[in-house]
């Protein structure tokens, strides 16, 4: 037993925004290392204090070596985007141990399949970041943490909240404990599945959202796209196994709302400048981070077929990926009814 | 599949001398054991009740449990010295109730707790005497192989039949040599299948015939009420549990019985499933209760002693297969019954004397021509792979040491929550190991064949309203059935290459042969046959629901797609 392990040292993998936004929020609570794989971004943070504009707490230590995250840190946060997801996990598996406890912070969905046009996606070749670290690695304590945690906001110290869902009572202490803050609030949920759909799913149901302002809509619009979006997600969620539980609380409707309110959300301006007539490859290279909300969509269509009616995503897809015009398609939604409201918390 | 290996003979015991054997050692400490049991149960409890009233209220529950439970549900076992125990439990209580000072209510409270523990323990403790363990291991193979030999209309002859030894009657595979190893290093808990009650004595013969130990296991009171059997079960070191009982201390003594007998080494035997399937489905969901006391032992253990001394709980799932299920028609109906879609009062399952069981034993064995027992490969506590030495490896291949499991921050935290969800992950893991283990047999696939054509048929029927056709309606093309089964059982060989089920030797033959050997022994004592063939040479049916039941053994691998 390596007896160097304790908790008062944090682990984050992947300095991105939320990354960072999380190293800093740990450091209230404990000293922190966080791994970047950019060498002159390790030496911003461990000289300067600095890293893609935001401020670093001092208890913040970057290392380009992750193998020294597992050995001195028993908690450890991955947020690295969903596409990344695997190699890190495959990098870091050799030096994780049963005692391990990692809480993810990445919103996505990841698939070994090769996604094209057509291609059909049965539910086992689908898997959420959690899902991902128990076939990749030995570690059985798995979170996630979701909610509307905009990182920029966070960097500005504004009061926030997320929720920590794991089977574990224990990693959800483990992870209030760590996070939680007079600014931060830390709210727990055993409903680990459900937690992470509503995270990834309601990306997509963002970029709709960045639509509808290209549009120059308002907020009548955007009250129906939010609702009947968040019907969406819980027929999509219900039919992939998960308990809608979730979905009405901080991971669902609160991160729902903040993401299709904010410019500052990447998947949202992914939205607003297809509507301003931008091709998707200029957007994603005019973002610089990945938009989480692009992949969601194409593996929702893919998983169509699996039982479930996602007419938004149907819609979306044809936009994003087909050339449809956007007047047509949501022609189109306005058409496609059902006649009951909320008719998802009766079922 | 790792060291697959096929029993013909008697292996030589692990431990030779029976006054060795962990369950015997147990049984000579016995008041210690018990007086474990008993304090680690007051402990739990207490940390339970958030104050002394609690714990005061829960002791008039349990004896107002007992009293109704003596009047309005007597059996046979119960004794006359019960009323007068729990009459004086009552006048301890009302004593309680008397004293003016907190503290002492306490006191005399935790007095009583005890007292109803050390009653239960008693009546709960297995004993171990080896000579009636030595008469019982000679007997039952005779009567096995015997029995066995005896083939329909020769019944007088069966015992001086052909000289066929109970091992061509028993189809046992799987690592056997693994699983000795194993207990001789750390604790074996054999988990198998529930189907039928002839299970347990099935079970207790095959662990002898494989050389091990015999294993402690939990008995329903019900089999005791008839003197005999209920004492040799007793003398052969089962425990006895009595259902009807629900109080929070009896159960919590219950668990702690097997956490301790585990954590000192007893070999256990649980059938997870709780009770026997009755929808002849293998279990899809287990009862975590005793599961969960495995893992409790090897936290304990690995608590109390260094890593490198503390014994190791290993977990086997076991997999016992039968052409014939006596209870089939019973336990499918009490499946209907439970669903809520078949209106009718469930008949009694009628087995619960030792009489009747006895005689169920003998039909049974006299009925099946062979009977197929698999092994799965064994696990640690928390569903990893073990190696031949006993060490963990997990799901990417890593060694791992099972005390990391229950660690954090470099020490060992004890987290009930924690292990519930262990618990239910070694559940899950049981379940898959129960489906890979799953043997083929010719009735199943010729059962399996037959029910989905008649579903296929009756194809805008749902299942409630197919059970209700007349059975004169249904008439299988023989050709057809041909056809199909070949397909399934094409299916099926590809399935066992994958590892992910085991076939009877018989499945991978000639397909008429396949056939005939399936009608010829699917479930052939019942009453009305589910599959025989009529004059036209088609198949035809006399108990749909019996089928039904068959049938289902192949449910979990998607073989049902093949018919749409």
């Amino acid at each position: 037993m390596d007896s160097s392990n304790t908790l008062s040292k944090y682990g984050v993998i992947g300095a991105g925004s939320f990354g960072l936004a999380i190293a800093n929020l740990l450091a209230e609570n404990g000293d922190v290392l966080i791994y970047a794989r950019n060498e002159q971004q390790v030496k911003d943070i461990n000289i300067n204090h600095l890293s893609k504009n935001y401020v670093m707490k001092e208890a913040v230590v970057a290392t380009n070596d992750l193998k020294t995250i597992p050995a001195e840190c028993q908690l450890i946060f991955p947020i690295v985007p969903s596409n990344g997801f695997v190699s890190m996990l495959e990098d870091i598996a050799p030096y994780l141990k049963p005692y391990h406890v990692l809480i993810h912070g990445t919103k996505g969905l990841y698939t070994p399949k090769k996604i094209s046009g057509d291609i059909l996606l049965r539910k086992e070749e689908v898997f959420t970041m959690s899902e991902l670290i128990k076939v990749k690695t030995g570690v059985v304590r798995i979170g996630c943490l979701a909610g509307p945690n905009l990182a920029s906001e966070l960097a500005e110290d504004q009061p926030a909240a997320t929720v920590i869902a794991s089977k574990f009572n224990e990693v959800i202490e483990l992870g209030q404990q760590a996070l939680r803050s007079s600014r931060f609030q830390v709210y727990g949920s055993n409903e680990l599945l459900g937690v992470e759909l509503a995270g990834v799913l309601k990306n997509y149901v963002a970029i709709a959202s960045g639509m509808l302002t290209g549009l120059g809509y308002g907020e009548n619009a955007r009250a129906l796209l939010i609702t009947r979006g968040m019907a969406e997600l819980i027929y999509i969620a219900k039919a992939l196994g998960a308990n809608e539980k979730a979905f009405l609380g901080l991971a669902g409707i609160g991160d729902l709302i903040a993401t299709c309110n904010s410019p500052k959300s990447r998947n949202y301006r992914v939205g607003l400048k297809l509507a301003e007539g931008k091709k998707l490859d200029e957007i994603i290279a005019s973002i610089g981070e990945v938009a989480e909300g692009v992949k969601t969509l194409q593996i929702v269509k893919a998983m169509q077929k699996y039982g479930y009616r996602a007419p938004l995503a149907e819609i979306l897809y044809k936009i994003v990926f087909e050339g449809l015009a956007i007047k047509k398609g949501i022609d189109f939604l306005m058409r496609f009814s059902s006649d009951k409201d909320a008719e998802y918390i009766v079922s | 599949m790792d060291g697959h290996q096929q029993i013909k003979n008697r292996l030589e015991p692990v431990i030779p001398e029976i006054t060795d054997w962990p369950i015997y050692k147990l049984s000579q400490d016995r008041d210690s054991f018990l007086e474990e049991a008993i304090a680690k149960t007051i402990d739990d409890l207490l940390q339970s009740y958030s104050n002394a009233a609690v714990l005061h209220s829960e002791l008039k529950s349990v004896l107002y449990q007992e009293k109704n439970r003596l009047t309005k549900e007597p059996w046979k076992s119960d004794t006359p010295e019960e009323r007068i125990f729990w009459s004086e439990i009552k006048r301890q209580i009302l004593l309680t109730d008397k004293l003016d000072e907190e503290k002492k209510k306490f006191k005399q409270d935790k007095k009583i707790l005890r007292s109803i523990l050390e009653y239960y323990s008693l009546e709960i403790v297995a004993n171990f005497e080896p000579g009636k363990y030595n008469i019982a291991r000679r007997i039952l193979p005779f009567l096995f192989s015997r029995l066995m030999n005896a083939s329909p209309g020769k019944k007088l002859k069966f015992l001086f039949g052909s000289k066929k030894t109970i091992y061509d009657k028993f189809n046992i595979t799987g690592p056997i040599d693994h699983i000795r190893n194993l207990s001789k290093k750390g604790t074996v808990i054999i988990v198998p299948t529930h189907f039928s009650n002839i299970d347990s004595p099935t079970i207790g013969l095959i662990i002898d015939i494989i050389g091990l130990p015999a294993m402690t296991y939990g008995a329903g009171i019900n089999l005791f009420t008839i003197g005999i059997l209920s004492k040799w079960l007793n003398d052969l070191g089962a425990y006895k549990l009595d259902r009807r009982r629900k109080n929070k201390p009896y159960l919590e003594l219950l668990k702690n019985y097997s956490t301790v007998a585990i954590s000192r080494g007893a070999h256990s035997l649980f059938f997870p499933g709780g009770t026997r399937s009755r929808s002849g489905q293998i279990e899809k969901k287990l009862k975590l209760g005793l599961l969960g006391t495995a893992l409790e032992a090897q936290r304990q253990n690995l608590l109390k002693f260094h890593k490198d001394t503390a014994r190791k709980v290993y977990i086997v799932p076991v997999v016992l297969n039968y052409h014939f299920v006596m209870e089939a028609s019973s336990l499918i109906r009490q499946h209907l019954a439970y669903e809520g879609k078949e209106q009718f009062i469930p008949e009694k399952d009628d087995f619960s004397t030792s009489y009747k069981l006895l005689k169920l034993i003998f039909k049974v064995i006299t009925a099946n021509p062979g009977m197929t027992v698999s092994f799965s490969s064994p696990m640690d506590v928390v569903g990893n792979e073990v190696d031949f030495e006993g060490n963990s490896i997990n799901n990417i291949g890593q060694n791992v040491d099972i005390k990391d499991y229950f660690t954090l921050e470099g020490k060992m935290k004890e987290d009930k929550q924690r292990d519930n969800v262990y618990t239910s992950i070694l559940g899950e893991k049981i379940v898959e190991k129960f489906l890979t283990a799953n043997t083929v047999l010719s009735s199943h696939l010729v059962s399996f064949v037959a029910f989905e054509l008649i579903q296929t048929e009756f194809k805008n029927l749902d299942i409630y309203q197919l059970l209700r056709v007349p059975v004169d309606e249904i008439e299988i093309n023989i050709e057809e059935f041909r056809v199909k089964l070949n397909t399934i059982k094409e299916k099926i060989i590809d399935l066992y290459a994958e590892g992910k089920l085991r076939v009877h030797d018989r499945i991978k033959g000639d397909n008429d042969e396949i056939i005939k050997h399936g009608l010829k022994n699917l479930g052939v004592y019942h009453p009305s046959l589910p599959l025989l063939k009529n004059a036209n040479g088609n198949i035809i049916t006399q108990d749909l629901k019996v089928l039904y039941f068959y049938r289902n053994r192949l449910i979990g691998y998607g073989l049902e797609q093949h018919f749409k």
